[in-house]
């Protein structure tokens, strides 16, 4: 075998397994997308409707609303995300026996499992026995019987919270990574200029970082516009549709109503609106790249 | 005087920072063991229990069956999922070949799609398939979400890998097959243990598939955390000890591959 | 053993030329350097032969056989890499082993060679550490073990010696040297360091942008450069080029008035190596003012400056003046110097 067709033949299982588990599935929600199922009422697909399901989800409340909803979701979560980790990313740069415990520990809340997060907080924010609940009041008595997660703005705050608690460390190891690649000397130079501590980190440090916190931008982005574990698990999307963020919505269009044709086409819209999102950062991190390397 | 607040304060916050991190886990643990009373008071002066374990184990709980699905998916997932995408990551690394970047790109976009989009044809599949609530179904949905996500981890890892020995192997003899079996793999192997876990972590906490794909035999740890709801309110005690039994293996596997994991992460990200 | 042709050979990556259509022959049992500064094609020269590279055009050939579609394992060539590209996860002993296996070498027979190699290089008493476990010049070695254990037709060394302090370097120089003296495989050796192409090669390839500018002996290389590119890259200290003109017989630069036998013009680089000057006293065609010395041992080395030009000579250890003091420079007897067009690097004189 020459090397050619060894290179394609190595590729094969790979995109075996891609093609039957996303692109032809993919194919398959696009084509439903088109046309009227409702699962509760027939077996088989019937006609295609042409856009149809993508007019109705113009004029949808439900819709409309989970669109919101996740709007705010992502950006509250994303900006609270990468400042926080680029925060804790400059803190635990320096060696020292705390700071090594901290970032050992710090890989906790990434493996721990979304659903059992939304279920902890749940329990933590319960305002009859929640520790979190009845500490704040204990501290802060104005809030003693807060009836956290019943109160649309204090559930998806809670929300935003388990996101950043789960996500934050995961990407203040991105922060720290991108770290390690600023040449120290740039640094010592300054310092040895006389810039102070924060004209470093803003002057110095940050500037260099912009690749970095773009593509934890992105990713973050692309994780948070799926949200859907803990909307399940900590808030079920209440209190009434407060924090149905779109997954969640179109889940329930699919596996509630059963409307399947529907479903797919808001999944699709999903998928376009994230599309978009990632091309547009794309852009963005391209022209940083060429400035960098100019 | 400055430098005193400055270093004492820094200390400080990596206290606050590791209570923050900390906190809902062990209260969790603590919650574990508490009796039933106990578990609805905010007192650490408790008795320790291990009954909630020995309840989530027996009926009707039947842990036991889900962490076994667990295990069975994860691993078939990464037995499948990581051999795959080691070979290809590593041509994508290795060989220049016309339209490389074109299907690069293709494997990587479909990380940008949201699971929910192939979550309702798999549905109507597995439907039809009578393969609703079987494992088999579970790695096939759970290999879309990884397998792209381990090509490109796992390229990271090559291309760090300087391609001077592989070269000194080709030209000791070695065809490229054997190039990859006798210097690739080794070398690479702490990147592909690590992807693997990396791989095994997501299957193991995969929710939204588990929790419409299966029903009542191939029902997963995270899903069965949401049975825990019942009538009579939600059985938090019971929930932690299941939480406990999702969480242990994971961070296990988690401490192990800490050192590696940032390398994994940004090798291809940042680059 | 074997010649190496490389016949109207080409490479490029897309459509930039890495190096342009050529042709080299390298003779059976010779030891020829490719020299050039980094970027000049001399390591891309090195992979086509290995086969590392694929070629764009041409022909090479390794005794009398076209090997151009030939993966490198059937090439039969060993090759020693910059950064030793040794297997971290094996032993020294397996490392060197290694090609011996691949060929199917029988047990007993792979043991015995791969610990007469292993003495020949002295590395005997380290066969089960790792490469890890290894100092840099011991790395080499075992590099350099796992190339000569099998015989090889060809040896391919690239810049093998630049990782090494500058110590190691001439010790590793003179263990090369020797054991092609031994061996009498041909090699072909790619390096940037003038030094190790002048004391290690027979013949020396200098490169630039991807083409052999002069191909020779290093003598031939050192007292008759091709032009100025090669004066310049050779020698240490560097060949004193002066920009100037020519004038009624006469090359004139500030400071500098000597007779040369060239008809009268502009834009004209002289060229004189340090050790053909000395320091003398009185009216002599180099005058300037003293700007530095520096005592490397056996000589000192004197720069002297007058307006743009700057010429260094190697004078007597002893020598001492203050810095400034007026400098007076000439030729010695029967000393050589060349005269290159400015804008081409052309050689003007011989």
């Amino acid at each position: 075998m020459n090397e050619r067709t060894l290179s394609y033949a190595l590729l094969v299982p790979a995109f075996v397994i891609v093609i039957a588990t996303t692109i032809y599935p993919l194919a398959y929600s696009f084509v439903t997308s088109f046309r009227e199922w409702d699962l509760t009422k027939q077996l088989r697909p019937s006609g295609f409707v042409g856009l149809q399901n993508y007019a109705h989800a113009a004029t949808e409340s439900g819709f409309q609303n989970s669109l919101w909803v996740t709007a705010i979701f992502v950006v509250t979560s994303v900006i609270l995300t990468v400042v926080l980790a680029m925060s804790l990313a400059l803190l635990l740069r320096r060696t020292g026996r705390l700071h090594t415990f901290t970032r050992i520990i710090l890989i906790l809340p990434f493996a721990m499992s979304p659903a059992l997060i939304g279920v902890s907080y749940r329990f933590m924010f319960n305002p009859e026995f929640g520790v979190l609940a009845k500490g704040l009041g204990a501290v802060f008595p104005a809030l003693e019987g807060t009836p956290w997660l019943a109160n649309p703005d204090l559930a998806m705050a809670i929300l935003v919270i388990t996101d950043v608690w789960h996500w934050a460390p995961y990407m203040t190891f991105m922060c720290l990574g991108g770290l390690a690649s600023v040449p120290r000397e740039t640094e010592e130079a300054a310092r040895i200029d006389g810039a102070s501590n924060l004209r470093i980190v803003f002057g110095i440090i940050l500037p260099q970082m912009k690749g970095v916190l773009l593509v934890t931008a992105v990713l973050k982005t692309i994780f948070a516009l799926k949200m859907f574990d803990q909307v399940v698990t900590l808030t079920g999307g209440g209190p009434g549709t407060s924090t149905e963020t779109m997954a969640f919505f179109i889940f329930n269009v699919g596996f509630e109503w059963f409307d399947m044709g529907y479903a797919s086409a808001l999944a699709w819209i999903l998928t376009i609106i994230t599309m978009v999102i990632s091309a547009w950062y794309v852009r963005m991190l391209l022209s940083e790249r060429k400035m960098a390397t100019a | 005087m400055n430098k005193y607040i400055a270093y004492w304060g820094e200390r400080a916050l990596l206290v606050l920072i590791s209570v923050v991190v900390l906190f809902p886990i062990g209260w969790m643990f603590l919650t574990a063991f508490k009796k039933p009373r106990d578990a609805y008071s905010l007192s650490l002066n408790f008795e320790p229990t291990v009954q909630n374990f020995v309840t989530v184990f027996s009926d009707p709980w039947n842990l036991g069956s889900m962490v076994l699905n667990s295990v069975i998916v994860a691993g078939a997932t990464v037995a499948i999922a990581v051999p795959c995408a080691s070979l290809a990551a590593y041509s994508f690394s290795r060989f220049r070949v016309r339209g490389r970047k074109f299907l690069f790109f293709l494997i990587l976009s479909t990380q940008f799609i949201p699971a929910v989009v192939i979550l309702l044809p798999f549905f109507l599949m597995f439907r039809s398939l009578g393969l609703l609530d079987t494992r088999v179904a579970l790695i096939i949905v759970n290999l879309a979400i990884v397998t792209p996500f381990v090509i490109w981890m796992i390229k990271g890892f090559i291309d760090a890998i300087p391609t001077d020995s592989e070269e000194a192997a080709m030209i000791d003899g070695a065809s490229r097959l054997r190039v990859i079996k006798d210097i690739v793999l080794p070398m690479a192997a702490p990147g592909i243990l690590t992807s693997s876990i990396f791989c095994f972590i997501l299957t193991w906490n995969e929710f939204m598939f588990a929790l419409i794909l299966s029903r009542r035999d191939a029902v997963t740890l995270p899903v069965g955390l949401v049975s825990f709801r019942t009538e009579r309110g939600d059985l938090w005690e019971l929930m932690s000890a299941a939480g406990v039994m999702i969480t242990v293996p994971i961070f296990i596997m988690a401490l192990l591959i800490q050192k590696h994991f940032t390398r994994g992460m940004t090798a291809g990200a940042v680059k | 053993m074997a010649e190496v042709r490389l016949v109207d050979i080409e490479k490029k990556y897309g459509s930039f030329l890495a190096v342009p259509q050529q042709s080299l022959t390298i003779e059976d049992g010779e030891f020829l350097v490719l020299l050039g500064p980094s970027g000049c094609g001399k390591t891309t020269t090195m992979r086509m032969i290995a086969g590392l590279e694929d070629i764009t055009a041409g022909d090479i050939q390794i005794a009398g056989e076209r090997v151009n579609d030939k993966p490198p394992k059937d090439r039969d060539i060993a090759m020693v890499f910059q950064n030793y590209g040794l297997y971290p996860h094996m032993t020294v002993r397996q490392n060197i082993e290694y090609p011996l296996k691949l060929r199917k070498v029988n047990k007993a027979e792979r043991a015995r060679r791969v610990q007469d190699t292993a003495d020949k290089v002295e590395l005997g008493t380290l066969l089960d550490r790792r490469p890890s476990e290894l100092s840099g010049g011991q790395r080499q070695r075992v590099a350099l073990a796992r190339a000569i254990v099998r015989t090889p037709k060809i040896f391919l060394m690239d810049e093998p010696l630049s990782n090494l302090d500058a110590k190691l370097r001439v010790t590793m120089r003179a263990e090369l040297k020797h054991l092609h003296h031994e061996l009498g495989v041909t090699t072909v050796y790619v390096t940037h360091d003038q030094m190790e192409a002048m004391t290690l090669a027979d013949r020396v390839a200098v490169m630039r942008e991807g083409r052999i500018v002069q191909l020779d002996t290093p003598k031939r290389i050192y007292s008759d450069p091709a032009d100025l590119f090669v004066a310049g890259f050779i020698g240490s200290p560097s060949m004193n080029l002066i920009d100037g003109a020519v004038q009624d017989g006469r090359f004139i630069a500030e400071g500098m008035d000597l007779p040369v036998s060239l008809p009268d013009r502009d834009e004209v680089v002289f060229g004189i190596r340090p050790e053909d000057l000395e320091l003398a006293d009185g009216d002599t065609p180099i005058k300037g003012r003293l700007y530095a010395l520096e005592l490397t041992g056996e000589s000192t080395l004197v720069t002297m400056r007058a307006g743009k030009t700057s010429v260094c000579a190697r004078g007597h250890a002893d020598f001492e003046a203050p810095i400034n003091a007026p400098c007076h420079l000439a030729p010695k007897t029967g000393a050589r110097f060349y005269l290159f067009d400015r804008a081409t690097g052309q050689r003007l004189d011989g």
